[in-house]
């Protein structure tokens, strides 16, 4: 039988993707379904070999009811993700319309700021965590030390001990390590924009922050709205930053979704609890996405920016 | 000519052949060492490899926070090192987990030249019959104390915790320094159940009918946090004690090393670090250092018998040397010579020891008021598990995330469903 020419791209578009699609169901569809399989189990670390019990949706009740539920989902949701990726965003926002600015251009010292801007997002996470545990330290640290010279302080800050200074002092740290990258993408969709808009804006007598409202922003808006998410997803499943700087203490005070799944199956050692909790934590985030596709879907993105 | 090149070429080639023979017939195993004598345990090691010439010891480590996971996770997936080092109180849920092997089996390749009987804590390793590890290092708390600065602030040597408070207020109130501080994180664990303890009170016990109940109240437990959390409320001990998980944190050790703080608690290897240091810093100076038995409440001091286990991975292909390998470690000279800073866990070793006058306060406490974990292991809560809950319940509390009463209800509560389930 010949096959039509439609037929025969079609099975060449076929063959060319099916190696991706096996990698994608051995690295990824097949972990998620054991993973959610193991989350209506009860088994446990010591209990590997002999494998759990069914206990049907106990692991999900169990969590969704836990005194401690609440506490930990607003940790994540407003603590670690909403107030770091909103200061992110407008510092990366700031950052690049600086870069972009003729005042550095002028000072002959636009590659330099920009070198200087890669240096915390080209810091590995675990040498960020170190680095600030150090500079927040209260006997020796270099930021107590400055604030007790400078006559701010009378007695060292605890910052990561302190329950008034511990989340802000983690914000700093995810702002500090994970800024720049939003910073040169949008540099990046900045040198897009077409000066021909400015000039038109010039001619209708538009003011600096009119320029910036009406031309600069909404053709940053596509990259925005991806960073955005990306930058959502990425922080509300973050496991490094909390437990590198607190191990979710004190006490629990700081404890998001990602450390109490490590907690729960590396030192509770109940592993199927913990997978229940990151399936909760990937259908969150699958809402969370379709929502935000529904609000700022890319197509009506494209349509802003004609 | 032809000849000899032919002969050499034939003897290279059987010598070549000889020697990857040899190669193959040595034997490697791994052990996974978690303290921080890693260059004596290297030395250890080559000393028992010249003894040893077919077997080849590769020697690993991670940090004791992973230690027991990381070890769980590989023998469920029949990897993982030959020999490795753990917590006394781990040893009863490898064997659950099916991750080592029995002592009795092992014994089979070589007895232990003064019997398994001659180790202490044996009722740690003892699983369904039989016991799943050896009793390598035996180690306990005690209280230490800065000499030179009880001196300044002219406070006697305390020996009750409601002396420790007081003596700590004198001792900021005329020199300004700190009096007892303490690891208020992960291993608040341990001067927690000290308290406990010494006022009748402890998590979990056995309720007569060969069951186990909780051993203490609500009102008892927020006791204890509030006794504790007044040094952080009062400033008696910085508040970044909240973050610190370790007696051996920098933190801590460089206070009584400066002399800025007078009262720890911690264990034997710790203390022996701290001596160590200062000596090293101040050559030829007397020690300002002196340990006693922890603190007593209602009732007399006790600390915990801990200390470390040798276990036999169950997936290991070369049962005999890694058992060659425990035994050698076990020996006294190991002690004498590379392992200097634990106590060996066997009486015919424990009672050769020497203690150093800065040391009785440890050599008392071992011999005449330690006890073991008990019921929390007996119970099948597990040690662990405990530890794990009762940290993060005193986090809540000294930190003033929930109240002391809230903490302790809820702490309760977690040690209730272990317990059910």
């Amino acid at each position: 039988m010949k096959l039509s020419p439609l037929m025969r791209d079609r099975m060449t578009v076929f063959a060319m993707l099916f190696p991706t699609f096996l990698v994608l169901v051995g690295f990824y569809l097949y972990p998620t379904l054991y993973n959610l399989e193991l989350s209506f189990t009860d088994i446990t670390l010591l209990k590997l070999r002999q494998g759990g019990d069914w206990v049907g949706l106990a692991n999900y009740w169990e969590f969704l009811t836990s005194s401690s539920s609440f506490h930990i989902a607003f940790n994540t949701i407003f603590w670690l993700t909403a107030v770091s990726v909103t200061i992110r965003m407008i510092l990366g926002l700031g950052f690049a319309l600086l870069l972009n600015s003729n005042v550095l251009r002028n000072m002959r010292m636009t590659t330099i700021a920009r070198l200087i801007l890669l240096v915390p997002w080209a810091t590995p996470p675990v040498v960020a965590v170190i680095a600030w545990r150090w500079l927040f330290e209260p006997t020796n640290g270099p930021l107590n030390r400055w604030l007790l010279n400078f006559g701010l302080i009378d007695d060292p800050i605890a910052f990561t001990a302190d329950l008034a200074t511990v989340w802000p002092s983690i914000v700093t740290i995810v702002v500090w390590n994970t800024t720049p990258l939003i910073g040169v993408s949008l540099l990046a969709s900045l040198q897009t924009v077409p000066g021909e808009l400015y000039e038109a804006g010039e001619i209708d007598g538009a003011n600096r922050f009119q320029m910036f409202r009406f031309v600069t922003l909404p053709y940053l808006m596509p990259t925005i709205s991806v960073l955005t998410l990306m930058s959502v997803i990425w922080t509300f499943n973050n496991f490094v930053y909390v437990w590198l700087t607190t191990g979710a203490g004190p006490g629990t005070y700081t404890n998001v979704l990602a450390t109490e799944v490590y907690l729960k199956a590396f030192v509770d050692l109940r592993i199927g609890y913990s997978a229940a909790i990151g399936v909760t934590m990937a259908i969150v985030m699958g809402v969370f996405g379709a929502l935000y596709f529904r609000f700022f879907g890319l197509s009506d993105m494209q349509d802003k920016v004609g | 000519m032809k000849r000899t090149t032919l002969k050499a070429l034939t003897l290279s080639t059987a010598l070549a052949g000889l020697m990857a023979v040899s190669a193959t017939a040595e034997t490697n195993i791994t052990f996974r060492f978690n303290d921080s004598e890693r260059e004596e345990m290297r030395a250890a090691l080559d000393e028992f490899e010249a003894a040893n010439p077919d077997i080849k010891v590769e020697l690993e480590t991670i940090s004791w926070k992973d230690s027991r996971d990381q070890f769980l996770r590989e023998s469920a997936v029949g990897q993982g090192p030959d020999v490795v080092h753990i917590a006394f109180v781990w040893t009863q849920e490898m064997a659950e987990a099916q991750a080592v092997l029995p002592i009795e089996e092992l014994q089979e390749y070589g007895a232990l030249p003064n019997g398994f009987d001659d180790f202490i804590a044996t009722d740690l390793t003892a699983y369904e019959g039989q016991h799943w590890g050896l009793p390598w290092s035996a180690d306990t708390w005690a209280m230490v104390m800065r000499t030179d600065v009880l001196e300044e602030a002219g406070v006697a040597a305390p020996t009750t915790w409601d002396e420790l408070l007081a003596a700590s207020r004198t001792i900021k109130e005329t020199t300004g320094k700190t009096g007892f501080a303490f690891p208020a994180a992960h291993q608040v664990w341990f001067p927690v159940n000290y308290y406990l303890w010494s006022n009748g009170a402890e998590f979990i016990s056995a309720d007569g009918n060969g069951g186990y109940d909780i051993g203490v109240s609500q009102d008892q437990l927020a006791a204890a946090m509030g006794y504790f959390k007044t040094y952080i409320d009062e400033g008696l001990a910085p508040k970044s004690i909240l973050s610190i998980d370790q007696p051996h944190d920098p933190a801590l050790m460089q206070a009584l090393l400066d002399g800025d703080q007078a009262f720890a608690a911690m264990p034997t290897n710790t203390y022996r670090q701290l001596l160590g240091a200062y000596e090293e810093t101040n050559p030829g100076q007397p020690l300002p250092f002196q340990s006693t038995v922890m603190m007593a409440g209602d009732s007399a001091p006790l600390t915990h018998l801990g200390g470390r286990t040798l276990v036999v991975n169950s997936n290991t292909d070369e049962p005999e040397a890694a058992w060659k390998l425990v035994q050698f470690l076990a020996s006294a000279p190991l002690f004498e010579k590379y392992y200097t800073n634990q106590f060996p866990a066997q009486k015919t070793l424990l009672s050769q020891i020497e203690y150093r006058d800065e040391e009785m306060g440890f050599a008392k406490q071992l011999a005449d008021h330690t006890r073991t974990w008990g019921a929390y292991a007996e119970s099948g809560v597990g040690v662990g598990p405990l530890w794990n809950v009762t940290s993060r319940a005193f986090g809540t509390a000294l930190s003033g995330q929930t109240s002391l009463d809230q903490a302790a209800a809820d702490l309760l509560g977690e040690i209730n469903r272990m317990l059910d389930q």
